[in-house]
């Protein structure tokens, strides 16, 4: 199938299986920030954006994307490095596997209007939901909320 | 350096290259010409192999070869008793076991070809659970295991025993138990669970030119690895060369040898590099997975509440093989030191790991001790319970304090039990209990040696005035490289960004036993301290390096006691967790930031383990075999974390430091069983804490009070 897709600012023609997963695409063209963990949808290691919204590219088939926009942590990292600093600042990471997925779950964060705090107002309970979607094994979340809440208030 | 914490500027090491996605993990790499490789598992648990059918794998595009066990030399590995073959070798031992490899040009051919593999099985008899196995006449996973290099059962033992430890009195702890005012005689049991790193374990094995293989992993323990697969396929440990690689997550389960030594045995035999990269649901059924327990605790108390004695009975099961077990006993540490927290005047403790067909089971962080803690602690809350007594008080008087000698004749300076104890229970409550939700508070606490052990650097000053180090351990995550840095910039007094850390390959250093047992932050002080002499000996000048290990100091206790406090729906049993407290027994913190990660990574953990965590065998096959079914906690599921640092503790070297990545997971679920008694005088037994296992409590509870009204 050919189609044309937007990745981190350039257009790419490409003629390609349409089953092909957008998270192999992405690696084969040497883009390996976004991360294989389940495969399955559940643990976000390989979150990209597709039109500012997250979306697990494990589970996004390629066919879906032409004329579609889509952002990597290679993308993010340098057209946006105030995400970076927040994740830095913050120790937001101990193996890093799943940081650059928690990295694009907070560029989605901005995008989608997050940090106004959820029916209460509590702004760390509206992230750790949205967080939902992005495991972490190692560092028990605290320091990656308070990477996303320091990302959305700068 | 009688701060507490050492000044600090700058992030860890690694943390701008994992935040733009720069690090590069084994899955990252490619290697131009590779041979994907792609297992063919059995889907049986015991059998004998009657037909490898393969033409259909073979006439796909782009598939090399279909390898299996009769193409590959008869060898053996694993970590101390080598019982693992490469490739299943007629025999099936556990659904997951290597049955065939497929190696293809791609990736999704290898995957493609693998699933086109016919195996035909003829079924033998098997055995699941541990208890059935060490029945007379039980089916035998293995012939003869007393015949596996490095095994430590005889013939004279059970067939299907994998290693039983036993330490203590028996005689007289009967007696004493026969004796106690109080007595509790209770089972406790744990299901598998799997560390639960999100990285898959993988390969690429390289070969060279003049016959060595340069192998890249998921490796924690780069040295040990080599000589495992040197060991296990006849070579010399310079033939193998493994490469430096950050893992994505270990916990334990990196420590074993896994596909490598078959990896490594293709790349020789096809003389390309050969690359396998498993799949997640893959690794969570066929690699090594937590031992599930099933532990008898006999514990007494006089009526002043002293304890008496207790008596510790554990049934690990181990799976198929033993080989994912490192230690000289091929046991569980956690189980053969649970004696080790309270001043007892009779103990014993036995603890037994038994073959069973299900996955090969492997050490997973504080290997043993959640089961034992889980166990123990609850065994402790009710005999206070039955005695009367206020579960903290009780404890109080009974663990044991500085100067006191332990079950195992050990003699501590210091024990810093009570004090560990009394910040965690005296932390005030945060969160509230919900209304119309029946609150609850349980406490427990976990005690553990840390022990230095040797390992080897290499400092070499550069132009700027600044150093690089060379180290031999990977970065699993934990911020041992910046632990490395920012103790040796303050030994050397130059600001820690003059320092740069590098892991080197097993070529380049003498040697390290990996990461693991909670040696590393210790280690590296001790090998820090040698350094910095060696560098002033040197008259400051050209490089030097240091295998330590010659006089390694004492060890120490180090403590963690938790409190949690949780809510309970009568109607329903559901369970929320609301607050979890760890109050830790601490030395010098060298990295306050990386160390307050281990606290909450692992009060995490524990919390998985305590209420959602299952891999739910059952057959020998694993049901929650995907990360969809196997519930990992995410950000939305923690309770409210609360750490209280117990400062003043004695560490090791001249850094005066403490081990922390395997303390704070281990009592957490003895803390919210205990929490959830309290609550609604449900005492559940079993791992997970699930509503189920509450409501039915509740219910019988119910049943028993309206018999006796
Ligand atoms: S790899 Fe895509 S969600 Fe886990
Ligand atoms: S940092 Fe290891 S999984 Fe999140």
């Amino acid at each position: 199938m050919k189609l044309t897709v937007d990745l981190n600012g350039s257009t790419r023609h490409i003629d390609l299986d349409a089953t092909t997963s957008l998270l192999d695409w992405l690696r084969s063209l040497g883009l390996t920030g976004t991360k294989e963990g389940c495969g399955i949808g559940v643990c976000g290691a390989c979150t990209v954006l597709v039109d500012d919204l997250p979306v697990s590219s494990c589970l996004t088939l390629i066919g879906v994307l032409d004329d579609r926009h889509v952002v990597t942590v290679e993308g993010v990292a340098d057209s946006d490095p105030g995400l970076v600093e927040a994740f830095v600042d913050c120790e937001a990471m101990q193996c890093g596997i799943c940081t650059p997925g928690h990295v694009m779950a907070a560029a989605g964060a901005r995008r989608a209007g997050v940090g106004l705090g959820d029916d209460s107002g509590d702004v760390d309970e509206e992230i750790r939901q949205w967080l939902a979607g992005n495991l972490c094994r190692c560092t028990g979340y605290e320091t990656i909320v308070a990477a996303v809440r320091s990302y959305l208030e700068r | 350096m009688s701060q507490t914490t050492l000044p600090r500027r700058m992030s860890r090491t690694d943390s701008r290259s994992k935040a733009t996605g720069a690090t590069l993990y084994t899955a990252d790499f490619e290697h131009r010409g590779a041979l994907h490789a792609a297992v063919v598992r059995s889907t049986v648990s015991s059998a004998r192999i009657r037909l490898i059918d393969c033409t259909a794998a073979r006439s796909l595009d782009g598939v090399v070869a279909v390898v299996s066990a009769g193409d590959l030399p008869e060898a053996l590995c694993g970590r101390r008793v080598r019982d693992m073959p490469l490739i299943a070798r007629n025999v099936i031992r556990h659904v997951g076991e290597r049955v065939a490899v497929v190696l293809a040009e791609s990736r999704a051919t290898a995957e493609a070809a693998a699933a086109l593999v016919e195996v035909e099985y003829d079924d033998l008899r098997a055995v699941f659970d541990a208890q059935a196995a060490l029945r007379d006449g039980a089916p035998r996973v293995h012939d003869e295991p007393w015949r596996y290099p490095g095994a430590v059962v005889t013939e004279a033992m059970h067939p299907n025993l994998q290693s039983v430890v036993s330490e203590g009195d028996a005689d007289t702890t009967e007696d004493r138990l026969a004796q106690s005012a109080f007595l509790v005689d209770e089972t406790y049991t744990i299901p598998s669970t799997k560390q639960g790193y999100l990285e898959p374990q993988a390969w690429l094995a390289v070969p060279l030119d003049d016959g060595r293989v340069r192998l890249r992993g998921t490796t924690k323990s780069p040295y040990r690895l080599r000589e495992q697969v040197s060991t296990c396929l006849g070579l010399q440990p310079g033939d193998l060369e493994v490469e430096p690689t950050p893992l994505g997550g270990d916990f334990g389960g990196k420590g074993a040898p896994g596909d490598a030594p078959l990896c490594v045995a293709l790349a020789r035999m096809f003389k390309r590099p050969v690359r396998l990269v498993l799949r997640s649901a893959e690794d969570l059924t066929a690699t090594d997975a937590r031992h599930p327990a099933s532990v008898r605790v006999r514990v007494g108390c006089d009526s002043s509440g002293a304890l008496t004695a207790m008596a510790f009975d554990a049934l690990f099961s181990g799976g198929a093989y033993a080989a994912h077990k490192p230690t000289a006993t091929v046991n569980l540490h956690g189980a053969v030191e649970a004696a080790l927290g309270y001043r007892l005047p009779a103990w014993s403790v036995r603890s037994r790991v038994v073959y069973t067909n299900t996955v090969p089971k492997g050490h997973m962080r504080a290997p043993g001790a959640t089961a034992t803690i889980f166990a123990v602690e609850s065994a402790i809350d009710e005999l206070a319970a039955a005695a009367g007594l206020d579960p903290v008080e009780f404890r109080a008087a009974n663990l044991l304090g500085d100067g006191d000698v332990d079950a195992y004749g050990h003699r501590w300076r210091q024990a810093r039990a009570v004090p560990t104890l009394r910040a965690a229970a005296t932390a005030p409550a945060s969160v509230p209990t919900p209304q119309g939700w029946a609150g609850g508070v349980g406490v427990a606490v976990y005690c553990r040696p840390t022990a230095a052990s040797s390992t080897s650097m290499r400092l070499l000053p550069k132009a700027d005035g600044g150093f690089e180090v060379e180290v031999p351990i990977p970065e699993t995550g934990t911020a041992n490289h910046t632990v490395v840095r920012e103790l040796l910039a303050e030994r050397l007094d130059v600001p820690a960004e003059l320092v740069e850390v590098r892991q080197v390959s097993t070529s380049q250093l003498p040697g390290d036993p990996g990461v693991g047992g909670s040696r590393v932050t210790v280690g590296i002080a001790v090998a820090v301290d040698e350094l910095a002499r060696r560098w002033e000996l040197s008259g400051k000048d050209g490089p030097v390096e240091v295998q330590s290990g010659d006089s390694l100091p004492k060890p120490v206790l180090s403590y963690a006691a938790q409190v949690a406090r949780v809510a309970v729906d009568r109607a329903t049993g559901q369970v929320k967790v609301l607050e979890l407290v760890s109050a830790v027994d601490v030395a010098r913190v060298v990295n306050p930031v990386a160390h307050q990660l281990q606290i909450d990574g692992g009060t995490v953990m524990g919390f998985g383990s305590a209420v959602m965590e299952d891999l739910i065998e059952d057959d020998g096959q694993l049901w929650a075999a995907n990360l969809g079914e196997l519930k990992l906690p995410c950000a939305a599921d923690i309770p409210k974390l609360t750490t209280v640092l117990v400062e003043g503790g004695d560490g090791i070297g001249e850094a005066n430091v403490k081990s922390i990545g395997e303390l704070t997971n281990v009592a957490v679920p003895a803390a919210v069983a205990n929490a959830i008694a309290d609550a609604v005088g449900v005492r559940v037994r079993d791992l997970p804490l699930s509503a189920e296992k509450v409501w039915r409590g509740s219910q019988s509870l119910g049943e028993e009070r309206g018999l006796r009204s």
